[in-house]
């Protein structure tokens, strides 16, 4: 992906992608590189193989797509607005996770590392408040359960 | 279904559920006998159609083709209406 991002607003289509494939972060990292940024923060979330205690074999994410993309889109929109970035890709795992891969990332760029950091906190925690997209914990002993925090407000509070 | 546009009171509003929601009632989306109305309304009646539902859908938004709608948007036959419970993407 050898794009070189011409001006400061990072417009580039597939700027937010939802995808069942594997995520190579290196290629996101890659893809907001540019001269006129100075810091650049990637981001990993990967599937975890515990929680509580208990393991979790895989997770399994199902999205609502139309829903999910537009979201995503706005988000990293705000965010290249509200931070100042040079640029920005999210990527986002559909189907089965094993635990150990990368379930989702964020590679941003600026020109200072601030608003690097910031940007890509700001993007995780809206990403898991308002981005209809769920997991499903498939455990060891052939248990699932689909989970929906207790203690999140409804969705799309700020979309 | 598109001839249900016009037979007011006996048309059928489909709402896609997601997740630990189409697992509960056991399909992938709700059928609601649908004269017009509203969100609201539509969630009073998913509720009563399907109770176990009730405490994710207080938690739930709805959407419409790809936005968030409130509990005032109107909803008609045809809408591609979605109930979006609390989200655990990442």
């Amino acid at each position: 992906m050898m794009e070189h991002p011409a001006g400061r607003a990072d417009g580039a289509q597939g700027g937010a992608v939802i995808q069942r494939e594997p995520i190579d972060p290196a290629v996101l990292l890659a893809a907001v590189g540019d001269p006129a940024a100075g810091g650049n923060v990637l981001f990993v979330g990967t599937a975890r193989g515990v929680t509580d205690g208990v393991i979790t074999k895989s997770l399994a994410y199902e999205a609502h797509g139309p829903l999910a993309r537009e979201t995503l889109d706005v988000l990293r929109l705000q965010a290249l607005a509200r931070f100042s970035l040079t640029a920005c890709r999210i990527v986002h795992r559909l189907g089965p996770v094993v635990a150990g891969e990368a379930s989702v990332a964020i590679a941003v760029s600026a020109a200072h590392r601030r608003e690097a950091f910031a940007a890509a906190e700001w993007l995780m925690e809206r990403i898991k408040a308002d981005v209809p997209i769920w997991k499903c914990e498939e455990r060891d002993d052939g248990g699932r359960t689909w989970v929906h925090p207790v203690a999140a407000g409804r969705p799309g509070g700020a979309a | 279904m598109t001839s249900d546009h016009h037979a007011a009171g006996t048309a059928t509003l489909v709402i896609a559920l997601f997740a630990g929601m189409a697992e509960i009632a056991g399909s992938r989306n709700v059928e609601l006998p649908w004269g017009g109305g509203t969100v609201a309304d539509a969630r009073r009646l998913v509720r009563g159609l399907h109770p176990a539902l009730a405490p994710l859908l207080d938690r739930s938004a709805f959407a419409v083709g790809s936005r968030y709608v409130g509990d005032d948007t109107p909803l008609v036959v045809g809408d591609d209406v979605a109930i979006i419970p609390p989200v655990s993407g990442g």
